[in-house]
Parts: C-alpha cells; sequence; structure tokens
C-alpha cells in the first residue's frame, strides 16, 4: 500500500479483515497515520468559533490558527440559523418548555409546539399529513423502512442521498439504481419492477452537483408502471418554486408526488426532518418508523425557531430573491473564469477539478489560508475523475464578499497561485 | 494464481451474492450490471472477491472497469505483490 497510498480511500476500509470487531482493519492505521493522508483529514473537522454565517471564524486545522473566513461550506442558505426573529421564537419556546421532549412521540414527547410545525409543514407543502423526525437523516431511513418490506422494490438515481439507500438495506427490499436523470434507464428498472411493489426515489437538487431531477417526466413513467414516488427535497425546498414550496413546485407537480420529504437543518437553519404525504400513510408510517416512535421527540427549542423561519421564508420571497440575486452574480463570474461547474441549475455550484486528489487538497488549503472556507470533496463522496469544490450560495452573502471570493478562486484555481 | 483461477473465484462470488445467476450463465465479457447487480452488490463482489484473494486493489482504481475479464486483469496486477 505504501507505494500508492493516496490511491486509497475510506471506500477501501468498509470491509474489516480484523479478528476483533473492536479494531479497525490492519492497514486502516497504517493509511490513516500517513501525513499525506492526515493532509487531507486535516480539513475535515475543523472548529467553527462563531455560528455558520457567510462571515465567521475558524480554527484552522493547517496551522492551529484562528482566522476570519467568508464561509461558502455552510449551508445556511437563507441565513434563517442567526436570523433575529428565529432567535427570539427558540428563546421564547426554551423559556417555556425547556430544552428537551423527554420522550418520543408517541407516549410522551409531543408537544403543541410539533403539531404546530408538523400542521404548517403540511400546509406548505399541500399534502394532508406531515411526520417530524429529530433528524432529516433519520426522517428518510425511518420513512423509506416504514413504507418498504422484502420483496418491494426501491429504484433510485444513482446520486441519490445515502440515508434513502440506508433506508433501503434496512427495510429489506430489493434497490435498483438508475443512471443519473436518465430517462431510459429509470424505464429500464421499472420493466424489471413491473408488478412489483415499488418506490422510486429522487432528490429535488442533487446535492453533489446541484441539478435538478426531471420531475415530469420521472412521475410520467411513475404513473406508467404503478410505482410510488418520493422527493427528497433537501436543498430545494424554500429556495424553489413561486412559494419556495421546492422543485416540485419549480415543475408545477405537486399533487402527483407521492412522499415529499424535507430536511429542517439547511435553509430552514435549524435541526430535524420531516415528511409529508396522504394522511393514511402517515398514520401507517408511525407504526413503523423507528426513528419517529423509538426516538426523542425533536428539541422544543429548535422547534419554536423553525416555526418562526418558515413564517419568516414564506411571508414574502425577499431571501429568496436575494438568494437567487446572488447565485446569479456568482456563476457569471466563476463562467468568466472558465471554471467547470458541471450541471448545476441551483444554489448548490460544484467546481470540477478532476482526477488529481493531492491537487484539491493543495487548491482546498491555499484557499483557507487566504480567508475563504470552501471545503474540498473528494472520493468516494464523489467520483474518483471528478473530485470538487462545492459552494453553497447563501442570500447573506455581499457584494464585496462575492468579489473576494472570486479574486481567491482565480487566483489559486485559475492561476496556480499556490 | 492464473487469471482463469482468478474468474473462477469471481464468478463463485456472483453466484453466492445474486439472485438467479448460475456460474455456468456467467460471461467474463459482461459486466455484474448485465447480471441484475447493483453498486452495492457489486462493492459486495468485490470486496469478498480480494479478501478471498487476498489482495487489496484501490477501489478509485477500479471506477473504470466494465467489465469481469478486465476486473480479473486488474487483480491480476496485485497478486503476488
Ligand atoms: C439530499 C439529502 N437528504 C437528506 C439529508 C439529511 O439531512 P440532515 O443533514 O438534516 O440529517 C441531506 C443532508 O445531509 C441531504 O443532502
Amino acid at each position: 500500500m505504501s507505494d500508492n497510498i493516496l490511491n486509497f480511500s475510506l471506500a477501501d476500509f468498509f470491509f474489516n479483515d480484523s479478528p476483533s470487531v473492536l479494531n479497525p482493519p490492519s492497514d486502516f492505521e497504517e493509511w490513516m497515520g500517513h501525513p499525506a493522508v492526515q493532509r487531507g483529514f486535516s480539513f475535515y473537522e475543523q472548529e467553527l468559533l462563531e455560528a455558520p454565517r457567510v462571515s465567521t471564524r475558524i480554527r484552522s486545522n493547517l496551522d492551529g490558527k484562528e482566522r476570519r473566513i467568508i464561509n461558502l461550506t455552510s449551508y445556511n442558505y437563507l441565513g434563517l440559523s442567526t436570523h433575529p426573529e428565529v432567535i427570539q421564537a427558540a428563546k421564547d419556546a426554551l423559556d417555556k418548555y425547556g430544552l428537551g421532549s423527554s420522550g418520543a412521540p408517541l407516549l410522551s414527547g409531543t408537544l403543541d409546539i410539533h403539531v404546530e410545525l408538523a400542521q404548517k409543514l403540511a400546509e406548505f407543502k399541500k399534502k394532508e399529513d406531515c411526520l417530524l423526525f429529530s433528524s432529516g437523516l433519520g426522517a428518510n431511513v425511518g420513512t423509506i423502512q416504514g413504507l418498504l418490506r422484502k420483496g418491494d422494490y426501491m429504484v433510485v438515481d444513482e446520486k441519490i442521498h445515502k440515508s434513502i439507500i440506508d433506508g433501503g438495506t434496512l427495510s429489506g427490499a430489493k434497490m435498483l439504481f438508475f443512471d443519473h436523470n436518465s430517462m431510459d434507464s429509470l424505464q429500464m428498472m421499472l420493466e424489471k419492477t413491473k408488478g412489483k411493489r415499488t418506490l422510486v426515489a429522487v432528490e429535488g437538487v442533487y446535492s453533489m452537483d446541484g441539478d435538478l431531477p426531471r420531475l415530469p417526466e420521472i412521475l410520467d413513467l411513475c404513473d406508467e408502471y404503478g410505482a410510488g414516488s418520493y422527493v427528497d427535497e433537501a436543498h430545494s425546498t424554500l429556495m424553489f418554486g413561486a412559494n419556495g414550496r421546492g422543485v416540485a413546485e419549480h415543475f408545477g407537480v405537486e399533487d402527483r408526488v407521492g412522499i415529499s420529504f424535507g430536511t429542517l437543518s439547511k435553509s430552514f437553519g435549524g435541526v430535524g426532518g420531516f415528511v409529508c404525504g396522504s394522511k393514511p400513510i402517515i398514520r401507517y408510517l408511525k407504526g413503523y418508523a423507528s426513528p419517529w416512535n423509538f426516538s426523542c421527540a425533536p428539541s422544543p427549542a429548535v422547534s419554536g425557531g423553525l416555526l418562526k423561519a418558515l413564517e419568516i421564508a414564506t411571508r414574502d420571497s425577499s431571501l429568496r430573491d436575494k438568494l437567487w440575486k446572488n447565485v446569479t452574480y456568482l456563476k457569471n463570474g466563476l463562467n468568466r473564469l472558465g471554471l467547470d461547474m458541471g450541471e448545476s441549475e441551483s444554489q448548490v455550484i460544484p467546481i470540477i477539478i478532476g482526477a488529481d486528489g493531492a491537487k484539491l487538497m493543495r487548491f482546498a488549503a491555499a484557499m483557507q489560508t487566504r480567508g475563504l472556507f470552501l471545503q474540498p470533496v473528494d472520493f468516494p463522496a464523489v467520483p474518483a475523475h471528478a473530485r470538487r469544490f462545492r459552494i453553497s450560495v447563501s442570500s447573506q452573502l455581499t457584494q464585496a464578499e462575492m468579489d473576494e471570493t472570486l479574486n481567491i478562486i482565480e487566483d489559486v484555481i485559475v492561476k496556480g497561485k499556490e | 494464481m492464473t487469471k482463469t483461477e482468478v474468474i473462477e473465484v469471481i464468478k463463485r462470488i456472483i453466484e453466492e451474492n445474486l439472485d438467479d445467476v448460475s456460474i455456468d450463465d456467467i460471461d467474463p465479457q459482461k459486466s455484474m450490471k448485465d447480471y441484475g447487480a447493483n453498486s452495492l452488490d457489486m462493492i459486495e463482489v468485490v470486496s469478498c472477491s480480494m479478501r478471498e484473494l487476498n489482495i487489496k486493489v484501490p477501489r478509485a482504481e477500479l471506477a473504470e472497469i466494465h467489465n469481469i475479464d478486465s476486473l480479473a486483469d486488474k487483480f491480476m496486477e496485485y497478486m503476488g505483490s
């Protein structure tokens, strides 16, 4: 392994050959301990010393120094996590209910504030009912695991989020992956599952690429083959559609989506997840979605803040408009620099560097030293030939911050000033 | 071990991991996808094969491999090294 150490990744240590389950694989420590590998990992788990705003401070793992940075990595798309009204609402809920819910929703954890939030989210998504979870990942795992059984099929886009795959694995359903956004490939898979109970799952905005699903066509195929549909709107809720209801609204197909998933941790600025659907299926899920019925209900303080966040994001479109203005400005700038942004159609903008992992890490270090916090995304999270940076645009970005961002990107990535 | 033997190992593990496939039907010029494997199944087959052959090929080097025969070639590069 020593001569090609950088070709290895976490993907190579998943299967463990150690005799004891409490030890990692025999060569894992050797790999992890290698200076080049450590350098790569040093980008992860860097401490933020202030709120995850666009302008914040980190303790840089590069040199241990504290640094003021322009943060283009947090998912605080609309800046709601630090909105003064949201903070006040969270404080009020904290005062009223305390820190925790002290129980799973089924037995004692359901507070009136949870019911109100779920109702508002269902109304917002134009569905009959909504189930609230303490985590977005938990909402996907629990819902998929609650819907599917051994003998069922789940047909998913090959770029689908891990939480949906984990739900599928847990359910025992057979999973088929169709080529990203290829309707021919989807149809081929649906031919295979014809006559079987099948769920088709796609994302609203693909989280590593920033492109959208071909939702109207996907839903046509679901109808043709009698499959159920599931849309993960983690990165599209509050961003897409005239009213921010997501890509289903954007494409005008809301009433055709079976289950609509959203997370409360990105544009909403809190933490948690939810799924919306018909009353009967939500009632059924309550019996079988373990992350709901075997896990404590969300923190009431967070739920209070989220109610306000939803109100702010939907009372007018000012934050969303600001976000899209920033997206356009940054994309125009990146275009002028000739950078490869893949197929991005959203506030998630990849800058694809290519196969050279060492170069990716050098660029990341140079940009961070200059004050730009733009995290590298490496294999296996993305294909080995398309390692990248990924910009999460925020409505909080000022013109000056965007110009500085483009300057640093130009110097480091385009001119190679490391 | 010869390449033919490596292919036999891969074929056997494909049979063990996929539904409705028997060793005799497996053509090394084809991809596991042709036998109904999804990406998780393929990782499983590759990992089990490597464990049995006592080799470790980085996943990043397997991205461009599209059939069983070239997978065996890749494995051969790492055998006895
Ligand atoms: C597409 C998608 N689905 C689900 C999740 C899980 O959401 P959360 O981080 O809120 O648990 C994420 C984010 O991590 C995501 O990108």
